[in-house]
Protein backbone atom coordinates (compact mmCIF):
# COMPACT_ATOMS: atom_id res chain seq x y z
CA UNK A 1 0.00 0.00 0.00
CA UNK A 2 1.25 3.47 -0.84
CA UNK A 3 1.54 5.47 2.35
CA UNK A 4 -0.84 8.42 2.56
CA UNK A 5 0.77 11.64 1.53
CA UNK A 6 1.57 13.82 4.51
CA UNK A 7 -0.11 17.19 4.66
CA UNK A 8 2.19 19.72 3.15
CA UNK A 9 1.86 23.40 2.65
CA UNK A 10 1.46 24.07 -1.04
CA UNK A 11 0.20 27.13 -2.82
CA UNK A 12 -3.48 26.85 -3.62
CA UNK A 13 -5.30 29.07 -6.07
CA UNK A 14 -7.52 31.58 -4.30
CA UNK A 15 -10.70 30.19 -5.87
CA UNK A 16 -10.03 26.76 -4.46
CA UNK A 17 -9.56 27.83 -0.89
CA UNK A 18 -12.21 26.57 1.52
CA UNK A 19 -15.27 28.77 1.67
CA UNK A 20 -15.96 28.08 5.33
CA UNK A 21 -13.07 27.97 7.73
CA UNK A 22 -12.28 24.64 9.34
CA UNK A 23 -12.81 23.82 13.00
CA UNK A 24 -10.17 24.53 15.57
CA UNK A 25 -10.17 21.45 17.77
CA UNK A 26 -8.32 20.97 20.99
CA UNK A 27 -6.16 17.88 21.02
CA UNK A 28 -7.89 16.64 24.18
CA UNK A 29 -11.34 16.40 22.54
CA UNK A 30 -12.05 12.72 21.83
CA UNK A 31 -12.49 11.88 18.16
CA UNK A 32 -16.02 11.50 16.83
CA UNK A 33 -15.03 8.53 14.70
CA UNK A 34 -12.13 6.13 15.02
CA UNK A 35 -11.24 3.39 12.55
CA UNK A 36 -8.40 1.15 13.58
CA UNK A 37 -7.20 -1.52 11.13
CA UNK A 38 -10.74 -1.77 9.81
CA UNK A 39 -11.35 -4.19 6.96
CA UNK A 40 -14.61 -4.44 5.03
CA UNK A 41 -15.22 -7.43 2.80
CA UNK A 42 -17.86 -8.50 0.30
CA UNK A 43 -17.28 -12.24 0.12
CA UNK A 44 -13.68 -12.74 -0.94
CA UNK A 45 -13.30 -9.14 -2.10
CA UNK A 46 -11.59 -6.74 0.28
CA UNK A 47 -13.51 -3.53 -0.32
CA UNK A 48 -11.77 -1.33 2.23
CA UNK A 49 -8.75 -1.39 4.50
CA UNK A 50 -8.03 1.57 6.77
CA UNK A 51 -5.08 1.15 9.14
CA UNK A 52 -5.99 4.32 11.07
CA UNK A 53 -8.46 7.11 10.52
CA UNK A 54 -9.74 9.56 13.10
CA UNK A 55 -12.38 12.20 12.51
CA UNK A 56 -12.52 15.06 14.99
CA UNK A 57 -15.84 16.55 16.11
CA UNK A 58 -16.89 19.41 13.83
CA UNK A 59 -14.61 18.38 10.99
CA UNK A 60 -15.83 18.56 7.41
CA UNK A 61 -14.20 15.49 5.95
CA UNK A 62 -14.61 15.01 2.21
CA UNK A 63 -13.77 11.56 0.85
CA UNK A 64 -12.58 11.42 -2.73
CA UNK A 65 -12.15 8.39 -4.93
CA UNK A 66 -13.36 6.76 -8.09
CA UNK A 67 -16.37 4.46 -8.18
CA UNK A 68 -15.57 1.31 -6.25
CA UNK A 69 -12.80 2.94 -4.25
CA UNK A 70 -14.55 2.24 -0.94
CA UNK A 71 -16.24 5.60 -0.22
CA UNK A 72 -19.75 4.21 0.17
CA UNK A 73 -18.43 1.24 2.10
CA UNK A 74 -16.83 3.65 4.56
CA UNK A 75 -20.11 5.54 4.98
CA UNK A 76 -22.03 2.30 5.45
CA UNK A 77 -19.55 1.14 8.09
CA UNK A 78 -19.94 4.38 10.04
CA UNK A 79 -23.73 4.27 9.72
CA UNK A 80 -23.78 0.68 10.96
CA UNK A 81 -25.27 -0.71 7.75
CA UNK A 82 -22.22 -2.88 7.31
CA UNK A 83 -20.16 -4.64 9.97
CA UNK A 84 -16.36 -4.59 9.61
CA UNK A 85 -14.78 -7.95 8.87
CA UNK A 86 -11.88 -7.01 11.12
CA UNK A 87 -10.55 -4.10 13.12
CA UNK A 88 -12.01 -1.64 15.57
CA UNK A 89 -14.58 0.99 14.68
CA UNK A 90 -15.99 3.50 17.14
CA UNK A 91 -18.53 6.17 16.27
CA UNK A 92 -19.22 8.68 19.05
CA UNK A 93 -17.56 6.17 21.38
CA UNK A 94 -19.88 3.35 20.40
CA UNK A 95 -19.69 0.32 18.16
CA UNK A 96 -22.17 0.77 15.29
CA UNK A 97 -22.21 -2.96 14.59
CA UNK A 98 -23.41 -3.73 18.12
CA UNK A 99 -27.17 -4.44 17.89
CA UNK A 100 -27.69 -3.17 21.44
CA UNK A 101 -26.31 0.27 20.50
CA UNK A 102 -27.51 0.43 16.92
CA UNK A 103 -30.77 2.34 17.37
CA UNK A 104 -29.37 4.90 19.82
CA UNK A 105 -26.40 5.47 17.52
CA UNK A 106 -28.57 5.63 14.40
CA UNK A 107 -30.34 8.62 15.95
CA UNK A 108 -26.98 10.42 16.36
CA UNK A 109 -25.64 9.66 12.87
CA UNK A 110 -27.73 10.99 9.99
CA UNK A 111 -27.22 9.92 6.40
CA UNK A 112 -28.07 11.63 3.13
CA UNK A 113 -28.12 8.99 0.42
CA UNK A 114 -27.25 9.50 -3.21
CA UNK A 115 -30.87 8.77 -4.20
CA UNK A 116 -32.22 10.86 -1.26
CA UNK A 117 -34.67 8.05 -0.34
CA UNK A 118 -37.55 10.32 0.59
CA UNK A 119 -41.08 8.88 0.62
CA UNK A 120 -42.41 10.20 -2.72
CA UNK A 121 -46.13 10.03 -1.86
CA UNK A 122 -45.81 12.05 1.34
CA UNK A 123 -45.59 15.79 1.85
CA UNK A 124 -42.21 17.44 2.22
CA UNK A 125 -42.94 18.32 5.85
CA UNK A 126 -43.85 14.69 6.63
CA UNK A 127 -40.53 13.58 5.22
CA UNK A 128 -38.69 16.17 7.28
CA UNK A 129 -40.57 15.10 10.41
CA UNK A 130 -39.29 11.57 9.86
CA UNK A 131 -36.00 12.94 11.15
CA UNK A 132 -37.42 13.17 14.67
CA UNK A 133 -38.83 9.62 14.83
CA UNK A 134 -35.97 8.53 17.04
CA UNK A 135 -36.83 10.94 19.84
CA UNK A 136 -40.64 11.22 19.62
CA UNK A 137 -42.79 8.84 21.70
CA UNK A 138 -43.74 5.91 19.49
CA UNK A 139 -47.52 6.19 19.98
CA UNK A 140 -47.51 9.87 18.99
CA UNK A 141 -45.50 9.31 15.85
CA UNK A 142 -47.49 6.24 14.83
CA UNK A 143 -50.72 8.26 14.71
CA UNK A 144 -48.97 11.28 13.22
CA UNK A 145 -49.34 13.46 16.32
CA UNK A 146 -45.88 15.02 16.42
CA UNK A 147 -45.28 17.50 19.26
CA UNK A 148 -45.79 21.17 18.37
CA UNK A 149 -42.10 21.87 19.02
CA UNK A 150 -41.12 19.34 16.36
CA UNK A 151 -43.51 20.94 13.87
CA UNK A 152 -41.96 24.34 14.57
CA UNK A 153 -38.48 22.89 14.19
CA UNK A 154 -39.43 21.23 10.87
CA UNK A 155 -40.85 24.48 9.53
CA UNK A 156 -37.80 26.42 10.66
CA UNK A 157 -35.47 23.92 8.96
CA UNK A 158 -37.54 24.05 5.79
CA UNK A 159 -37.09 27.82 5.80
CA UNK A 160 -33.37 27.39 6.43
CA UNK A 161 -32.90 25.08 3.43
CA UNK A 162 -35.00 27.30 1.18
CA UNK A 163 -38.11 25.13 1.07
CA UNK A 164 -40.31 27.44 3.15
CA UNK A 165 -43.80 27.34 1.69
CA UNK A 166 -43.23 24.00 0.00
CA UNK A 167 -43.89 21.85 3.07
CA UNK A 168 -47.37 20.85 1.91
CA UNK A 169 -46.17 19.74 -1.54
CA UNK A 170 -45.77 16.05 -2.27
CA UNK A 171 -42.14 15.04 -2.68
CA UNK A 172 -42.81 13.50 -6.08
CA UNK A 173 -43.74 16.95 -7.40
CA UNK A 174 -40.38 18.48 -6.42
CA UNK A 175 -37.40 19.04 -8.69
CA UNK A 176 -34.12 17.21 -8.11
CA UNK A 177 -32.57 20.19 -6.34
CA UNK A 178 -35.61 20.61 -4.09
CA UNK A 179 -35.54 16.92 -3.18
CA UNK A 180 -31.89 17.29 -2.30
CA UNK A 181 -32.80 20.14 0.06
CA UNK A 182 -35.62 18.06 1.57
CA UNK A 183 -33.13 15.25 2.22
CA UNK A 184 -30.77 17.74 3.89
CA UNK A 185 -33.71 19.04 5.97
CA UNK A 186 -34.55 15.53 7.17
CA UNK A 187 -30.93 14.97 8.19
CA UNK A 188 -30.86 18.31 10.06
CA UNK A 189 -34.18 17.46 11.76
CA UNK A 190 -32.50 14.40 13.21
CA UNK A 191 -30.26 16.71 15.29
CA UNK A 192 -27.45 14.23 14.77
CA UNK A 193 -23.85 14.68 15.89
CA UNK A 194 -22.52 13.26 12.62
CA UNK A 195 -23.96 13.72 9.13
CA UNK A 196 -22.88 11.41 6.34
CA UNK A 197 -23.57 12.38 2.76
CA UNK A 198 -22.93 9.74 0.10
CA UNK A 199 -22.49 11.34 -3.32
CA UNK A 200 -25.11 13.93 -2.37
CA UNK A 201 -24.79 15.98 -5.54
CA UNK A 202 -24.23 13.31 -8.16
CA UNK A 203 -27.81 13.72 -9.48
CA UNK A 204 -27.56 17.50 -9.78
CA UNK A 205 -26.12 19.74 -12.46
CA UNK A 206 -22.84 21.53 -11.55
CA UNK A 207 -24.48 24.78 -10.47
CA UNK A 208 -27.09 23.10 -8.29
CA UNK A 209 -24.40 20.80 -6.91
CA UNK A 210 -22.38 23.76 -5.72
CA UNK A 211 -25.46 25.40 -4.18
CA UNK A 212 -26.44 22.17 -2.42
CA UNK A 213 -22.97 21.70 -0.96
CA UNK A 214 -22.84 25.33 0.14
CA UNK A 215 -26.20 24.88 1.87
CA UNK A 216 -25.18 21.61 3.52
CA UNK A 217 -21.83 22.93 4.72
CA UNK A 218 -23.43 26.16 5.95
CA UNK A 219 -26.14 24.34 7.94
CA UNK A 220 -23.62 21.92 9.39
CA UNK A 221 -21.17 24.69 10.31
CA UNK A 222 -23.90 26.57 12.20
CA UNK A 223 -24.59 23.45 14.26
CA UNK A 224 -20.97 22.39 14.77
CA UNK A 225 -21.81 18.93 13.48
CA UNK A 226 -19.24 16.52 12.07
CA UNK A 227 -19.74 16.12 8.33
CA UNK A 228 -18.44 13.37 6.09
CA UNK A 229 -19.14 13.75 2.39
CA UNK A 230 -18.32 11.29 -0.36
CA UNK A 231 -17.67 13.17 -3.55
CA UNK A 232 -16.36 12.71 -7.05
CA UNK A 233 -15.46 16.33 -7.73
CA UNK A 234 -12.09 17.29 -6.19
CA UNK A 235 -12.57 20.97 -6.99
CA UNK A 236 -15.80 21.11 -4.96
CA UNK A 237 -14.28 19.06 -2.16
CA UNK A 238 -11.31 21.43 -1.91
CA UNK A 239 -13.65 24.37 -1.67
CA UNK A 240 -15.87 23.06 1.10
CA UNK A 241 -13.79 20.56 3.10
CA UNK A 242 -11.74 21.19 6.20
CA UNK A 243 -9.96 17.91 5.49
CA UNK A 244 -9.67 15.59 2.52
CA UNK A 245 -9.25 11.86 2.39
CA UNK A 246 -8.47 10.06 -0.85
CA UNK A 247 -9.29 6.41 -1.38
CA UNK A 248 -8.10 4.22 -4.21
CA UNK A 249 -8.98 0.55 -4.51
CA UNK A 250 -10.12 0.47 -0.90
CA UNK A 251 -6.97 1.98 0.54
CA UNK A 252 -6.11 5.38 1.97
CA UNK A 253 -3.82 7.30 -0.41
CA UNK A 254 -4.29 10.84 0.86
CA UNK A 255 -5.20 12.39 4.19
CA UNK A 256 -4.66 16.05 4.78
CA UNK A 257 -5.97 19.59 4.50
CA UNK A 258 -7.55 20.58 1.19
CA UNK A 259 -4.84 23.06 0.34
CA UNK A 260 -2.31 20.23 0.40
CA UNK A 261 -4.22 18.21 -2.21
CA UNK A 262 -2.38 18.66 -5.47
CA UNK A 263 -2.82 17.46 -9.02
CA UNK A 264 -0.28 14.75 -8.20
CA UNK A 265 -2.50 13.57 -5.33
CA UNK A 266 -5.49 13.57 -7.64
CA UNK A 267 -3.53 11.31 -9.98
CA UNK A 268 -2.92 8.88 -7.15
CA UNK A 269 -6.53 8.96 -5.92
CA UNK A 270 -7.85 8.36 -9.41
CA UNK A 271 -4.97 6.19 -10.58
CA UNK A 272 -7.27 3.26 -11.31
CA UNK A 273 -10.96 2.76 -11.78
CA UNK A 274 -13.55 1.93 -14.33
CA UNK A 275 -12.71 1.81 -18.02
CA UNK A 276 -13.33 4.88 -20.17
CA UNK A 277 -16.90 5.18 -21.46
CA UNK A 278 -17.27 8.54 -23.16
CA UNK A 279 -15.09 10.96 -25.01
CA UNK A 280 -14.32 12.79 -21.76
CA UNK A 281 -13.36 9.47 -20.25
CA UNK A 282 -10.68 9.01 -22.88
CA UNK A 283 -8.49 10.78 -20.36
CA UNK A 284 -7.25 8.50 -17.62
CA UNK A 285 -9.27 9.07 -14.42
CA UNK A 286 -6.29 10.56 -12.67
CA UNK A 287 -5.66 12.94 -15.53
CA UNK A 288 -9.30 14.04 -15.46
CA UNK A 289 -9.15 14.81 -11.75
CA UNK A 290 -5.93 16.69 -12.20
CA UNK A 291 -7.41 18.63 -15.09
CA UNK A 292 -10.43 19.47 -12.95
CA UNK A 293 -8.12 20.86 -10.31
CA UNK A 294 -6.57 23.09 -12.89
CA UNK A 295 -9.90 24.68 -13.52
CA UNK A 296 -11.08 22.65 -16.47
CA UNK A 297 -14.69 21.56 -16.16
CA UNK A 298 -14.99 18.01 -17.36
CA UNK A 299 -18.08 15.88 -17.18
CA UNK A 300 -17.76 13.21 -14.55
CA UNK A 301 -19.10 9.72 -15.29
CA UNK B 1 -22.58 -19.19 -30.38
CA UNK B 2 -24.48 -21.21 -33.00
CA UNK B 3 -24.73 -24.18 -30.62
CA UNK B 4 -26.07 -21.86 -27.93
CA UNK B 5 -28.76 -20.57 -30.32
CA UNK B 6 -29.68 -24.14 -31.28
CA UNK B 7 -29.89 -25.11 -27.62
CA UNK B 8 -32.23 -22.14 -26.92
CA UNK B 9 -34.38 -23.05 -29.91
CA UNK B 10 -34.68 -26.64 -28.64
CA UNK B 11 -35.76 -25.34 -25.23
CA UNK B 12 -38.30 -23.00 -26.82
CA UNK B 13 -39.80 -25.75 -29.00
CA UNK B 14 -39.93 -28.17 -26.06
CA UNK B 15 -41.65 -25.49 -23.95
CA UNK B 16 -44.31 -24.80 -26.56
CA UNK B 17 -44.92 -28.50 -27.19
CA UNK B 18 -45.23 -29.24 -23.46
CA UNK B 19 -47.59 -26.30 -22.90
CA UNK B 20 -49.75 -27.24 -25.88
CA UNK B 21 -49.92 -30.88 -24.78
CA UNK B 22 -50.97 -29.80 -21.28
CA UNK B 23 -53.79 -27.58 -22.60
CA UNK B 24 -54.91 -30.33 -25.00
CA UNK B 25 -55.01 -32.80 -22.13
CA UNK B 26 -57.10 -30.31 -20.11
CA UNK B 27 -59.65 -30.11 -22.95
CA UNK B 28 -59.77 -33.90 -23.18
CA UNK B 29 -60.21 -34.16 -19.42
CA UNK B 30 -63.09 -31.63 -19.60
CA UNK B 31 -64.87 -34.01 -22.08
CA UNK B 32 -65.29 -31.25 -24.62
CA UNK B 33 -68.16 -32.35 -26.90
CA UNK B 34 -68.68 -29.99 -29.85
CA UNK B 35 -71.56 -32.12 -31.18
CA UNK B 36 -73.47 -31.68 -27.91
CA UNK B 37 -72.80 -27.94 -28.12
CA UNK B 38 -74.27 -27.81 -31.62
CA UNK B 39 -77.29 -29.93 -30.58
CA UNK B 40 -77.96 -27.60 -27.59
CA UNK B 41 -78.94 -24.69 -29.84
CA UNK B 42 -82.73 -24.93 -29.33
CA UNK B 43 -82.31 -25.10 -25.56
CA UNK B 44 -80.16 -21.95 -25.51
CA UNK B 45 -82.76 -20.24 -27.65
CA UNK B 46 -85.56 -21.36 -25.33
CA UNK B 47 -83.61 -20.14 -22.30
CA UNK B 48 -82.94 -16.67 -23.74
CA UNK B 49 -86.50 -16.38 -25.15
CA UNK B 50 -88.01 -16.97 -21.73
CA UNK B 51 -85.81 -14.20 -20.29
CA UNK B 52 -87.73 -11.52 -22.17
CA UNK B 53 -89.60 -9.50 -21.35
CA UNK B 54 -88.00 -9.16 -17.89
CA UNK B 55 -90.39 -9.27 -14.94
CA UNK B 56 -89.59 -5.90 -13.35
CA UNK B 57 -92.19 -6.50 -10.61
CA UNK B 58 -89.48 -8.24 -8.59
CA UNK B 59 -87.14 -5.22 -8.75
CA UNK B 60 -87.86 -4.20 -5.14
CA UNK B 61 -87.12 -7.68 -3.78
CA UNK B 62 -84.05 -7.96 -5.96
CA UNK B 63 -82.71 -4.56 -4.86
CA UNK B 64 -83.25 -5.40 -1.18
CA UNK B 65 -81.40 -8.70 -1.55
CA UNK B 66 -78.69 -6.97 -3.58
CA UNK B 67 -78.15 -4.47 -0.78
CA UNK B 68 -77.95 -7.37 1.65
CA UNK B 69 -75.36 -9.06 -0.58
CA UNK B 70 -73.40 -5.83 -0.85
CA UNK B 71 -73.46 -5.44 2.94
CA UNK B 72 -72.28 -9.04 3.39
CA UNK B 73 -69.43 -8.33 0.97
CA UNK B 74 -68.56 -5.02 2.63
CA UNK B 75 -68.60 -6.35 6.20
CA UNK B 76 -66.73 -9.49 5.17
CA UNK B 77 -64.09 -7.48 3.31
CA UNK B 78 -63.69 -5.06 6.23
CA UNK B 79 -63.19 -7.91 8.70
CA UNK B 80 -60.74 -9.55 6.30
CA UNK B 81 -58.74 -6.31 5.96
CA UNK B 82 -58.49 -5.92 9.74
CA UNK B 83 -57.12 -9.44 10.04
CA UNK B 84 -55.09 -9.46 6.83
CA UNK B 85 -53.04 -6.33 7.57
CA UNK B 86 -51.24 -7.71 10.65
CA UNK B 87 -50.91 -11.11 8.98
CA UNK B 88 -49.51 -9.36 5.90
CA UNK B 89 -46.86 -7.65 8.03
CA UNK B 90 -46.02 -10.94 9.70
CA UNK B 91 -45.70 -12.66 6.32
CA UNK B 92 -43.53 -9.94 4.74
CA UNK B 93 -39.93 -11.13 4.76
CA UNK B 94 -38.47 -7.59 4.69
CA UNK B 95 -40.34 -6.67 7.88
CA UNK B 96 -40.48 -9.92 9.86
CA UNK B 97 -37.82 -12.59 10.43
CA UNK B 98 -38.09 -15.56 8.09
CA UNK B 99 -38.93 -17.99 10.89
CA UNK B 100 -42.15 -16.06 11.46
CA UNK B 101 -42.85 -14.94 7.89
CA UNK B 102 -42.69 -18.40 6.29
CA UNK B 103 -45.19 -20.16 8.63
CA UNK B 104 -47.58 -17.20 8.27
CA UNK B 105 -47.30 -17.52 4.49
CA UNK B 106 -48.16 -21.23 4.79
CA UNK B 107 -51.15 -20.36 6.99
CA UNK B 108 -52.41 -17.84 4.42
CA UNK B 109 -51.93 -20.42 1.66
CA UNK B 110 -53.94 -22.97 3.67
CA UNK B 111 -56.78 -20.47 4.18
CA UNK B 112 -56.78 -19.63 0.46
CA UNK B 113 -56.95 -23.26 -0.57
CA UNK B 114 -60.28 -23.98 1.16
CA UNK B 115 -63.14 -23.45 -1.34
CA UNK B 116 -65.52 -20.65 -0.41
CA UNK B 117 -68.61 -22.83 -0.75
CA UNK B 118 -67.17 -25.28 1.79
CA UNK B 119 -66.40 -22.45 4.24
CA UNK B 120 -69.93 -21.15 3.77
CA UNK B 121 -71.42 -24.61 4.48
CA UNK B 122 -69.41 -24.88 7.68
CA UNK B 123 -70.40 -21.35 8.78
CA UNK B 124 -74.10 -22.03 8.10
CA UNK B 125 -73.87 -25.25 10.11
CA UNK B 126 -72.08 -23.42 12.92
CA UNK B 127 -74.14 -20.22 13.30
CA UNK B 128 -77.34 -20.96 11.38
CA UNK B 129 -78.93 -19.51 8.23
CA UNK B 130 -78.80 -15.83 7.19
CA UNK B 131 -76.31 -13.15 6.20
CA UNK B 132 -74.03 -13.61 9.22
CA UNK B 133 -72.53 -16.96 8.14
CA UNK B 134 -72.15 -15.49 4.66
CA UNK B 135 -70.18 -12.58 6.06
CA UNK B 136 -67.97 -14.94 8.08
CA UNK B 137 -67.30 -17.11 5.04
CA UNK B 138 -66.41 -14.09 2.89
CA UNK B 139 -64.09 -12.73 5.58
CA UNK B 140 -62.31 -16.06 6.06
CA UNK B 141 -61.90 -16.70 2.35
CA UNK B 142 -60.70 -13.14 1.60
CA UNK B 143 -58.22 -13.24 4.47
CA UNK B 144 -55.96 -15.71 2.66
CA UNK B 145 -55.76 -13.71 -0.53
CA UNK B 146 -55.58 -10.24 1.02
CA UNK B 147 -52.91 -11.34 3.53
CA UNK B 148 -50.77 -12.78 0.73
CA UNK B 149 -51.23 -9.71 -1.43
CA UNK B 150 -50.45 -7.28 1.39
CA UNK B 151 -47.32 -9.26 2.29
CA UNK B 152 -46.11 -9.20 -1.31
CA UNK B 153 -46.84 -5.50 -1.56
CA UNK B 154 -44.90 -4.75 1.64
CA UNK B 155 -42.02 -6.82 0.29
CA UNK B 156 -41.75 -4.63 -2.80
CA UNK B 157 -41.18 -1.48 -0.69
CA UNK B 158 -37.97 0.33 -1.72
CA UNK B 159 -35.36 -0.96 0.76
CA UNK B 160 -33.46 2.33 0.46
CA UNK B 161 -36.41 4.27 1.88
CA UNK B 162 -36.91 1.69 4.62
CA UNK B 163 -33.21 1.95 5.53
CA UNK B 164 -33.43 5.75 5.50
CA UNK B 165 -36.33 5.75 7.97
CA UNK B 166 -34.63 3.14 10.15
CA UNK B 167 -31.48 5.27 9.99
CA UNK B 168 -33.22 8.14 11.80
CA UNK B 169 -33.34 5.95 14.91
CA UNK B 170 -36.93 4.90 14.27
CA UNK B 171 -38.27 1.79 16.01
CA UNK B 172 -39.49 -1.27 14.08
CA UNK B 173 -43.09 -0.07 14.26
CA UNK B 174 -42.15 3.45 13.15
CA UNK B 175 -40.07 2.07 10.29
CA UNK B 176 -43.00 -0.03 9.10
CA UNK B 177 -45.46 2.84 9.57
CA UNK B 178 -43.40 5.45 7.69
CA UNK B 179 -41.01 3.41 5.55
CA UNK B 180 -43.17 0.54 4.31
CA UNK B 181 -46.86 1.49 4.58
CA UNK B 182 -46.83 4.77 2.60
CA UNK B 183 -45.16 3.03 -0.32
CA UNK B 184 -47.78 0.26 -0.31
CA UNK B 185 -50.94 2.31 0.27
CA UNK B 186 -52.01 2.80 -3.38
CA UNK B 187 -51.82 -0.89 -4.23
CA UNK B 188 -53.41 -1.91 -0.93
CA UNK B 189 -56.41 0.37 -1.49
CA UNK B 190 -56.71 -0.68 -5.08
CA UNK B 191 -56.61 -4.40 -4.40
CA UNK B 192 -58.93 -4.13 -1.38
CA UNK B 193 -61.63 -2.47 -3.50
CA UNK B 194 -61.05 -5.05 -6.21
CA UNK B 195 -61.48 -7.76 -3.57
CA UNK B 196 -64.73 -6.08 -2.49
CA UNK B 197 -65.98 -6.42 -6.05
CA UNK B 198 -64.96 -10.09 -6.10
CA UNK B 199 -66.64 -10.62 -2.74
CA UNK B 200 -69.88 -9.13 -4.04
CA UNK B 201 -69.87 -11.66 -6.87
CA UNK B 202 -68.93 -14.47 -4.47
CA UNK B 203 -71.64 -13.38 -2.00
CA UNK B 204 -74.20 -13.69 -4.77
CA UNK B 205 -73.46 -17.41 -4.84
CA UNK B 206 -73.56 -17.90 -1.07
CA UNK B 207 -77.38 -17.79 -0.99
CA UNK B 208 -77.28 -21.23 -2.60
CA UNK B 209 -76.20 -22.69 0.74
CA UNK B 210 -78.55 -20.57 2.83
CA UNK B 211 -76.10 -17.78 3.61
CA UNK B 212 -78.46 -14.97 2.57
CA UNK B 213 -78.39 -12.34 -0.14
CA UNK B 214 -79.16 -12.40 -3.81
CA UNK B 215 -78.11 -16.03 -4.17
CA UNK B 216 -81.30 -17.16 -2.45
CA UNK B 217 -83.39 -15.58 -5.21
CA UNK B 218 -81.09 -16.89 -7.93
CA UNK B 219 -81.71 -20.46 -6.85
CA UNK B 220 -85.43 -19.79 -6.19
CA UNK B 221 -86.09 -18.35 -9.66
CA UNK B 222 -83.83 -20.83 -11.46
CA UNK B 223 -85.49 -23.86 -9.85
CA UNK B 224 -88.93 -22.52 -10.72
CA UNK B 225 -87.78 -21.71 -14.30
CA UNK B 226 -88.68 -18.00 -13.84
CA UNK B 227 -85.97 -16.83 -16.25
CA UNK B 228 -87.75 -13.48 -16.80
CA UNK B 229 -86.99 -12.78 -13.12
CA UNK B 230 -83.44 -14.18 -13.32
CA UNK B 231 -82.62 -11.59 -15.97
CA UNK B 232 -83.56 -8.80 -13.52
CA UNK B 233 -81.11 -10.28 -11.04
CA UNK B 234 -78.43 -10.39 -13.71
CA UNK B 235 -79.02 -6.77 -14.71
CA UNK B 236 -78.77 -5.57 -11.09
CA UNK B 237 -75.58 -7.57 -10.47
CA UNK B 238 -74.00 -6.22 -13.65
CA UNK B 239 -74.84 -2.64 -12.64
CA UNK B 240 -73.41 -3.06 -9.13
CA UNK B 241 -70.23 -4.73 -10.41
CA UNK B 242 -69.76 -1.94 -12.95
CA UNK B 243 -70.16 0.68 -10.23
CA UNK B 244 -67.64 -1.15 -8.03
CA UNK B 245 -65.25 -1.29 -10.95
CA UNK B 246 -65.56 2.48 -11.33
CA UNK B 247 -65.04 2.86 -7.59
CA UNK B 248 -61.82 0.85 -7.89
CA UNK B 249 -60.62 3.24 -10.57
CA UNK B 250 -61.41 6.32 -8.44
CA UNK B 251 -59.77 4.82 -5.35
CA UNK B 252 -56.65 3.94 -7.30
CA UNK B 253 -56.43 7.47 -8.67
CA UNK B 254 -57.05 9.03 -5.26
CA UNK B 255 -54.53 6.86 -3.42
CA UNK B 256 -51.61 6.98 -5.85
Amino acid sequence: MTPPRAAASSPVPRVLRTAVSGPRQEASVPPAIVLDNVVARFGELRALYLPRLEVRPGERLFVLGHSGSGKTTLARLIKGRLAPAAGRLRVLGQDPADPAQRRALARRVAMIDQEFHLVPRLRVVDNVLHGCLGRVPAWRSLVGLYPAAEWRRAESILDEVGLGGLGERRVDTLSGGQRQRAAIARALMQQADVILADEPVSNLDPELAEDALELLVGCVARRGVTLIVNLHQPELAKRFASRLVGLADGELVFDGPPEAFTAEDAQRVYRSGRPARSSDDQLAPGARAAAALQGLRLAHG
Amino acid sequence: MRRERARRLRYKVCGWLTGSALVGWAFWWSQVDLAALVRSGPRWRDFFTRMVPPDWSVTGVVLRSTVETLMIALAGTALAVVLALPLGFLAASNVTPAWIAQPVKWLLGFIRSIPLILVAFVCVMAVGLGPFPGMLAIAFHSLGMLGKFYAEEFETADPGIVAAIEGTGASWAQTVRYGVVPQSVPQIFSFTVYRLEMNFRDSAVLGLVGAGGIGYYIQLYMRSFRFERVVVLVVVVVVVVTLLDQLTFWVRRWAR
